[in-house]
C-alpha cells in the first residue's frame, strides 16, 4: 500500500529525514515512535504534501502511484489521510460544512454524485456518538474554541467518515486524558480491516495499548533505527531511548 | 485657494442654485457650503485621511442633480425585507411610486422637499459636526450645496420598531451627465429604539453613476439604533458618503457597512458619543475585485465619561482592488473610563492587490481602556493546508477561508433575512456564489 523508500526530507534548509524506508501493506498498523526532534512529524507531513517538507531524496509510492507527485488534496482523494497533532481552528466554516465539502470532494473524485443531505446527517449522528461528540459540535466552527482533547475527537470523526485506505495519525493521543485516549482509540479500531492500514505517530507507548501495532519502528535523526513488533514500544517504555540513539550512533 | 475643480463645482452651483429647492437645505447654507469648498478645496491624495480614496474621477462628474427620472418599476429594485417599511429616492429623489410607507406609531417620515417640518440648522456640517472633522465631511458640504431632496424620519421619545425602515437609494444618471444626493436626517428621541436598512443601488444605463450621500444621525438619551448600509452601486459607480452621529447619554448606536459595489468607494463616518455611557458598534465589511477601490474611514470620539466603542472591520482586496480602512479612535479629555476596541483584518486575495489598514488612537485623559488589534495578510497557509488535506480543492478552499474571514462581521447581522441577503451580496461580490450555495 505505502512504500518508503531512501526518503530524504528538508525543512527551512534542515536535513530532518535522512533515508527513512518504510513498507506498510494493507491492514497492517503501524506505529512510529522516537524522541523529540527525530523527525516523526516530518515524515506525517511530507506524506501529506505539506508545503515547506521540501523532498531531497527518495521515492514514496501510494497504491502503486508516486505520491510525492500529488497535489495534497489529490493525496486525499486517493484515500490517504493525516490526523493533526495540533488541528487547526478555522472560525467561520462550520464542521458539518467541512464535512460535507470533504465527502463530496471525493466522491466526486470517485465519479460519484454528491451525498445525500439525509444520509449523510445520519452518519455523521451515529459517528458523532461513536466519538462522545455532542451534536451542537457540527454548527461550530472547525475546531473553534474546542479544547484539545474535543480537538483530536473532531481529527478523528473526520477520518471515520471520509474513510482512507490510509491514516497517518501524528500524535493522536498527545493532550488526551485517559477517557478521551480510549474513545479515540476505540474510533480507530473500528476503522481496522483487512484493506485499511494505519501509521500511528507517537512519543508514549500509552496509546498501544488500546491500539496495538503489528509493527513497532523508532526513529532516530531522521531514519528507522530499530523495528519490532508491539513488545518493543513496552521496552522502550521500562528503558527509554538513550539506549536506541547509542546503538543508532 | 480654489483648485479648478472647486471653481468647477461653484460655476455648475451659480447656474443651478435658484432651482434647487429651498426648503430641502436653505440657499444661504448651500451658499456658504461652496464658499467653504472653494477655500478648502475638496479632499485630495495628500490629505492625511484621503490618501487610500480615489478622487481622480471627480473631473469628469457634471456636479448638478441629475436629470431626466428614468421610468423604473418595483420590479427593478431590489427584493425588500420583510416587516420594513420601503421608502425609495431615485437620483436622491422620493419616488413614491416605488414606496411602500407604512404607518408605525411614533415614526415620522417625510421627503425634505415635501414636507413643512421645520429643518432648522442639524445638517452636517454644522456647528454640531465635531470640529475635528469638518475637513473630513467637505463632501457632506456638497451635498448640501446641491441635495434636491432627501428623508426626515424622526422618531418619537419612547417608540419602539425595531424592524422598521428601510431607505432605497437608486442612482441611474450618468456622471457626465448629472449627480446624485441622497440626504437623509435621523433624529431618534428619547428611549426609542429604531431599526433602519440603508441602501444604494445603481438600475439603469450603464451604472456610471456619481453618488454623494450625506447622513446625518442624532440619538437622544437612552435611544438605541440599529443601522444597515449596503453599498451595492453598478461597476462603475463613484460613491462618496459622509455620515456624522452624535450619540448621546445611555444611547446605543450601532453601526452595520457592507461595501461591495462601485469602482471608487469612500465612506467617512464620524460617530461622537456625547453623553455618558453612550454606546457605539461599527462594523464594516468591504471586498473589492477588479480595479475597485474601497475605502472607508471611521472616526469614534469619545467625549464623555464611561463611553464605549467597538469597531470591527473585515475587507478583501482581490484582482487589482485597493480595500483601505482608517479607523480612528479619540478619547477627549474628561472621558474617563473609556472603554475602546478595535478589531481591523484586511485579506489579500491576489498578488496585485492592496489592502491597507490603519488604527490610530488619540487620547487625551487617564483611565481608559482600548483593545487594538490590526493586521493586514494573505490567507492563512495552516488554515488552507488543513482543508487541502481534507480533499478539498485549492480553489473552493481559498473561496471557503474568504467567506471565514468576513464571518466576524456578517454574524453580527441581527435581521437573518437582511443577512442571508448581504451573504449573498458578498459572495456574488467574490464572483463565488455558486461554490458558497450551500453556506447560504
Amino acid at each position: 500500500m505505502l512504500n518508503i523508500e531512501g526518503l530524504h526530507v528538508s525543512v527551512e534548509g534542515k536535513q530532518i529525514l535522512n533515508g527513512l524506508d518504510l513498507e506498510v501493506r494493507p491492514g497492517e498498523v503501524h506505529a512510529i515512535m522516537g524522541p523529540n526532534g527525530s523527525g516523526k512529524s516530518t515524515l506525517a507531513y511530507a506524506l501529506a504534501g505539506r508545503p515547506g517538507y521540501e523532498i531531497t531524496a527518495g521515492k514514496v509510492t501510494f497504491e502503486g502511484r508516486d505520491l510525492l507527485a500529488l497535489a495534497p488534496e489529490e493525496r486525499a482523494h486517493e484515500g490517504l489521510f493525516l490526523g493533526f497533532q495540533y488541528p487547526v481552528e478555522i472560525p467561520g466554516v462550520n464542521n458539518v460544512y467541512l464535512l460535507k465539502a470533504a465527502i463530496n470532494a471525493a466522491r466526486k473524485h470517485r465519479g460519484q454524485p454528491e451525498v445525500d443531505a439525509f444520509e449523510f446527517l445520519t452518519l455523521v449522528r451515529e459517528k458523532m456518538k461513536l466519538m462522545h461528540m455532542e451534536e451542537s459540535f457540527l454548527s461550530r466552527g472547525v475546531n473553534e474554541g474546542f479544547s484539545g482533547g474535543e480537538k483530536k475527537r473532531n481529527e478523528i470523526l473526520q477520518m471515520l467518515m471520509l474513510e482512507p485506505r490510509l491514516a497517518i495519525l501524528d500524535e493522536t493521543d498527545s493532550g488526551l486524558d485517559i477517557d478521551a485516549l480510549k474513545v479515540v482509540a476505540n474510533g480507530v479500531n473500528t476503522l481496522r480491516s483487512p484493506e485499511r492500514s494505519v501509521v500511528l505517530v507517537t512519543h508514549y507507548q500509552r496509546l498501544l495499548d488500546y491500539i496495538v501495532p503489528d509493527f513497532v519502528h523508532v526513529l532516530v535523526r531522521g531514519r528507522i533505527a530499530r523495528s519490532g513488533d508491539k513488545t518493543l514500544a513496552l521496552e522502550l517504555e521500562r528503558r527509554g531511548y538513550d539506549w536506541i540513539i547509542e546503538e543508532a550512533a | 485657494m480654489a483648485s479648478s475643480l472647486a471653481t468647477r463645482i461653484a460655476e455648475e452651483h451659480a447656474a443651478a442654485l435658484t432651482s434647487l429647492p429651498e426648503q430641502v437645505v436653505a440657499r444661504e447654507r448651500r451658499r456658504s457650503a461652496i464658499e467653504t469648498l472653494k477655500a478648502e478645496g475638496l479632499p485630495t491624495a495628500r490629505d492625511e485621511n484621503w490618501k487610500y480614496a480615489n478622487l481622480r474621477p471627480l473631473e469628469k462628474v457634471r456636479f448638478t442633480p441629475g436629470g431626466r427620472a428614468p421610468t423604473l418599476t418595483v420590479a427593478d429594485l431590489p427584493d425588500p425585507i420583510e416587516g420594513y417599511a420601503r421608502y425609495t429616492f431615485v437620483d436622491g429623489v422620493f419616488a413614491p411610486a416605488l414606496s411602500s410607507p407604512v404607518i408605525k406609531s411614533g415614526i415620522s417620515v417625510a421627503s425634505l422637499r415635501s414636507s413643512a417640518i421645520e429643518l432648522g440648522d442639524h445638517t452636517v456640517g454644522s456647528n454640531r459636526a465635531p470640529a475635528t472633522t469638518a475637513r473630513d465631511a467637505r463632501f457632506a458640504l456638497l451635498n448640501d450645496a446641491f441635495a434636491v431632496d432627501g428623508v426626515d424620519i424622526r422618531v418619537a421619545a419612547g417608540a419602539d420598531c425595531p424592524t422598521c425602515i428601510e431607505l432605497v437609494f437608486v442612482a441611474s444618471v450618468e456622471a457626465p451627465a448629472g449627480s446624485s444626493y441622497p440626504r437623509v436626517e435621523l433624529h431618534v428621541e428619547k428611549d426609542a429604539r429604531l431599526g433602519l436598512i440603508e441602501r444604494y443601488v445603481s438600475i439603469g444605463g450603464t451604472g456610471a453613476n456619481f453618488i454623494n450621500a450625506a447622513v446625518k444621525v442624532d440619538l437622544a438619551r437612552g435611544a438605541t439604533v440599529t443601522h444597515y448600509r449596503i453599498q451595492e452601486c453598478g461597476a462603475k459607480a463613484i460613491w462618496f458618503d459622509t455620515l456624522s452621529a452624535v450619540v448621546a447619554q445611555d444611547a446605543t448606536y450601532k453601526l452595520h457597512g457592507v461595501s461591495v459595489g462601485g469602482l471608487s468607494s469612500r465612506s467617512t463616518i464620524n460617530v461622537q458619543l456625547a453623553g455618558e455611557r453612550a454606546d457605539a458598534r461599527v462594523s464594516v465589511a468591504s471586498v473589492g475585485d477588479r480595479q475597485q477601490i474601497q475605502d472607508a474611514f471611521v472616526l469614534i470620539e469619545h467625549a464623555a465619561p464611561n463611553t464605549r466603542s467597538e469597531q470591527t472591520f473585515r475587507g478583501i482586496a482581490a484582482g487589482r482592488a485597493r480595500v483601505a480602512f482608517n479607523g480612528k479612535v479619540v478619547v477627549r479629555k474628561g472621558a474617563q473610563g473609556t472603554d475602546s476596541q478595535q478589531s481591523l483584518r484586511g485579506l489579500l486575495a491576489g498578488p496585485e492587490a492592496e489592502v491597507d489598514v490603519r488604527p490610530q488612537l488619540e487620547i487625551y485623559t487617564d483611565d481608559v481602556r482600548c483593545a487594538h488589534g490590526a493586521t493586514a495578510g494573505k490567507l492563512d497557509d495552516n488554515m488552507l493546508f488543513y482543508l487541502l488535506s481534507r480533499g478539498i480543492d485549492r480553489a473552493t478552499a481559498q473561496r471557503l477561508l474568504k467567506w471565514a474571514f468576513l464571518e466576524d462581521v456578517v454574524a453580527r447581522i441581527e435581521v437573518p433575512e437582511l443577512r442571508r441577503y448581504i451573504e449573498r451580496s458578498l459572495a456574488g461580490q467574490m464572483q463565488e456564489a455558486d461554490v458558497l450555495k450551500e453556506l447560504l
